[in-house]
């Protein structure tokens, strides 16, 4: 490894994302000096108003922050915060360095210099460490340096230097071992396509589940249900939880703010723990090596099929689904759309599984209501299926309309019809929220039987909101996707939330979903609890009437711009 | 000096490069040829250690790569079939980017090289601009500009001349005749046949990654019997077109219009 060349590496990294100076050139495109420095700024903004606010109204509540963490146990609060972050930085990364090195041909002109593999793979792992640290730093810096303005302790302001290195060191470690993760599984898989297609379809599902889970154990202040036998086998092997990173974190960063004396154990824990991270994050280069010399993460969807096909057909026209005919595009839509996510267990997974993010906060009250709220709940599972229907619309016909990217060109000098192409799209997301809402509707029967009635309205309505929310959010798409994103690489510059559209376009790909379903859907079921059940036959078709019209509408909005986009958007 | 030594590269069941074994000396500019996916790109893709041999390995300037491929990386420059690029660099950051890694001493006569580079290659003019607004000869032409400004010992060029144009083309030719002339080792694959008859000191056929003839233009002409162009021996070798199926297809797309 070379010091010296790691820093060269680290500053062109950072120049092609952090770009201050103006570009020279006539064929590049200008940014006003707002734009390159919206960035800073934003974050800027942020960490003023947040120190403000603190000095502002922190004084009321100082005394109450000040009690709760000198009290006994008061720094665990602190710590269960900063191992979620750990923890998080790890669910987070737990592909990233395998796909990094998976699509090494991306850095070919980085693998060709004079530099060990090593040195690049510690790059790059260290500029992940960097972007996952970014927003603890954008939030976390300024609310350090508001509180030690506000604590009357001497030394509280060395709180904000320890919280940044602090940070850092906790990031590492949970980068590093997420990446160790996920070279490691990809070794144990290696070679093996099927089963790596379910490994990578667990290894994202265990991702989704336990990020949920960790999130419900904080939110119901379990401390880690889920967790406490990692706890135990720690306690059994003599290692107290106060022992965990986030512990040692919390007991220099915030006991520093309330004055609570420090001993020299407790200077020295973090410094193990800095140099655990060093090791991890190295130990990360080194299988990052490994693994790319020995070929494990070599992309086998380059060979070609050993079997010959045979082409049966004259005229290509597949149909996705027997018996439901569709016209041309609309099939060839549906079918190109679920094959191509279908090939990929990993995004099929995201997919599939991804709305349950959204939906644990619609259940979590009914789950801590517990019993005395079973009447309620089967109405809090039903809110649980809607993002489901909104999701997936988002996931099939928004984010696929974006990976179509180059694509794009055929479609267009084909003259494809794109309301048609989008609405294979949407129709291609309907049999995942028929399957969610049926699925849910056997659990609505078992919790609140007198919901029986009402589920198969329930799964009609729910179908035709994933076919207003797909083509909402293909138009959405249309407006402000970033065509040139790849489903491949979304992760690989580091920053977990690259998404494929952005900005006001996500919202407004899910918001109008979201606002229909709510309403529509529980102003169906209730018009039938409350007043007569009948109703809620009659109204239910009038929701999908409005549903099929959007439908319609959208599509069509969709179409006409896709059709339209500029042939630099994509290429 | 390139030295092959028996290197074999397989992808999972598939056998890609089998059993190559070539010397490239210094002063000599060697033709790869063969026809798509014989393992061209893919012996080239070893020799610079973005692949493992799976057998075999090769000496680049007595540097054995597969102990010691950072330094034998040190002495050589590439241009890829598909050069990918940072594409948020400028071309003149690109360049110099490079230059720092392989510690190209930095001053004027660094600054000046690279702006002869650009100019001669026509870049000058694009060069202050982001690399993702280049067209394709434009990446492969900055590519070369980065292969050449650490003044490299090997030059390994995958299909360098593909997209270039003619000035380019001939400002290339020009430069490698150059370099050969002061004595670099020059290994470069093409499928323009009169490029490699022009510029090759000696030339190797490549199928289904073996090594099926080789040598200069003369040897090969004694070892095939009365063929005289480069074409004719490597279609002789490697096959012609099919002209009956060609006759089937262009009936078939008379009868469609
Ligand atoms: N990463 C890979 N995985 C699987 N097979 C590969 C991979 N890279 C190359 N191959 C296969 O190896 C063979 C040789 O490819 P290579 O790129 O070396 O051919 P080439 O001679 O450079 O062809 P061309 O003239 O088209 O550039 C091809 O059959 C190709 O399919
Ligand atoms: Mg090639």
């Amino acid at each position: 490894m070379s010091f010296p060349d790691l820093l060269i590496l680290l500053k062109q990294d950072l120049l092609q994302t952090f770009r201050v100076r103006r570009v020279k050139g006539k064929r590049t495109e200008q940014k006003s000096a707002l734009r390159r420095f919206l960035g800073p700024i934003v974050a800027v903004t942020i960490g003023v108003v947040i120190i403000w606010a603190l000095v502002m109204f922190g004084p009321f509540l100082w005394p109450f922050i000040e009690d709760v963490l000198r009290s006994e146990g008061g720094l665990g609060i602190g710590a269960t915060l900063f191992n979620a972050l750990m923890l998080f930085a790890l669910l987070g990364s737990i592909m990233i360095s395998a796909t990094t090195v998976g699509n090494s041909e991306r850095m070919e002109y980085l693998m060709t210099m004079p530099i060990s593999l090593r040195t690049l793979f510690l790059e790059k792992t260290i500029i992940i460490i960097f972007y996952n640290s970014m927003i603890w730093l954008v939030i976390g810096t300024p609310l350090f340096i508001g509180f030690s303005i506000l604590s009357p302790y001497p030394y509280a302001f060395l709180s904000v230097p320890a919280f940044l290195v602090l940070m850092l060191v906790l990031v590492s470690i949970g980068v590093a071992i997420g990446g160790l993760l996920g070279l490691i599984f990809s070794r144990i898989l290696a070679g093996r396509r099927a089963l790596k297609q379910v490994g990578y379809a667990l290894m994202s599902a265990i991702g989704i589940l336990t990020g949920t889970f960790w999130y419900v154990s904080i939110y119901t202040d379990q401390s880690g249900e889920m967790f406490r036998f990692i706890f135990e086998l720690a306690d059994m092997v003599g290692l107290s939880s106060n022992l965990t990173p986030g512990y040692a974190v919390s007991v220099l960063t915030l006991g520093i703010l309330v004055g609570v004396p420090l001993t020299l154990p407790e200077l020295l824990v973090p410094v193990v723990y800095a140099v655990i991270a060093f090791g991890l994050v190295y130990a990360t280069a080194i299988v990052s090596e490994e693994a790319h010399y020995s070929g494990w993460l070599a992309s086998g969807s380059k060979r070609s099929s050993k079997v010959k096909v045979e082409i049966g057909e004259r005229t290509w026209d597949p149909q996705p689904f027997r018996r439901l005919k569709f016209n041309n595009t609309i099939s060839v839509s549906i079918w190109y759309n679920i094959t191509s996510i279908r090939r990929e267990a990993r995004v099929f997974t995201q997919y599939l599984l991804g709305p349950i993010r959204l939906v644990i906060w619609m259940i979590l009250p009914a789950i801590i209501a517990g019993e005395s709220a079973l009447d309620i709940t089967g109405y809090f599972i039903i809110g649980a299926v809607i993002p489901f229907a909104t999701l997936y619309g988002v996931y099939f016909a928004g984010y696929e309309t974006v990976y179509e990217g180059k694509n794009l060109m055929n479609l267009q000098l084909a003259a494809t019809n794109m309301q048609d192409y989008v609405k294979g799209k949407a129709l291609s997301a309907v049999p995942f929220s028929l399957a969610a809402s049926i699925i849910v509707s056997v659990i609505i029967a078992f919790i609140s039987p007198s919901l029986i009635l009402y589920l198969p309205v329930l799964v009609g309505s729910i179908t035709f909101l994933t076919l207003a929310s797909g083509s909402i959010a293909a138009n959405a798409a249309a407006m402000g996707g970033d065509f040139k994103a790849e489903r491949m690489i979304t992760r690989q510059r580091g920053s977990a939330v690259q998404m494929p559209i952005t900005g006001w376009s996500m919202i407004r790909a899910q918001l109008l979903p979201l606002v229909l379903g709510f309403l529509g859907i529980y102003g169906v079921v209730l018009v039938g609890v409350f007043i007569h059940p009948l109703l809620s036959y009659i109204a239910a078709p009038g929701f999908m009437a409005l549903c099929y019209r959007l439908y319609g509408s959208y599509s069509h909005s969709a179409g006409v711009k896709l059709a339209q986009i500029e042939a630099t958007k994509y290429l | 000096m390139i030295e092959t030594l028996g290197l074999v590269k397989q992808f999972n069941d598939f056998v890609a490069v089998n059993n190559l074994s070539f010397t490239v000396s210094p002063g000599e500019i060697y033709g790869l040829l063969g026809p798509n996916g014989s393992g061209k790109s893919t012996t080239m893709r070893m020799l610079l250690g973005l692949l493992r041999p799976t057998e075999g390995t090769a000496r680049i300037m007595g540097h054995d790569i597969r102990t010691n491929i950072v330094a034998a990386k040190r002495v050589m420059g590439y241009v890829p079939e598909e050069p990918v690029l940072p594409e948020r660099l400028t071309a003149w950051e690109y360049i110099n980017y490079v230059a720092d890694i392989w510690r190209v001493p930095r001053g004027s006569e660094r600054e000046q090289e690279i702006e002869e580079l650009l100019v001669l290659l026509d870049l000058r003019d694009a060069s202050d601009d982001l690399i993702e607004t280049y067209s394709k000869g434009m990446s492969r032409k900055t590519s070369l500009v980065a292969a050449l400004i650490h003044k490299p010992r090997v030059l390994i060029l995958d299909e360098v001349q593909a997209g270039i144009d003619p000035r380019g083309a001939a400002t290339i030719k020009e430069i490698l005749n150059g370099l050969r002339s002061r004595g670099a080792t020059i290994l470069m694959s093409t499928h323009v046949l009169e490029i490699a008859e022009q510029m090759c000191d000696r030339i190797g056929i490549i199928n289904k990654g073996e090594m099926i003839a080789e040598g200069t233009m003369e040897e090969l002409r004694v070892k095939a019997v009365g063929q005289s162009s480069l074409e004719e021996i490597f279609l002789g070798l490697t096959g012609g077109p099919d002209m009956q199926l060609i006759a089937k297809f262009l009936e078939d797309a008379g009868a469609s219009t």
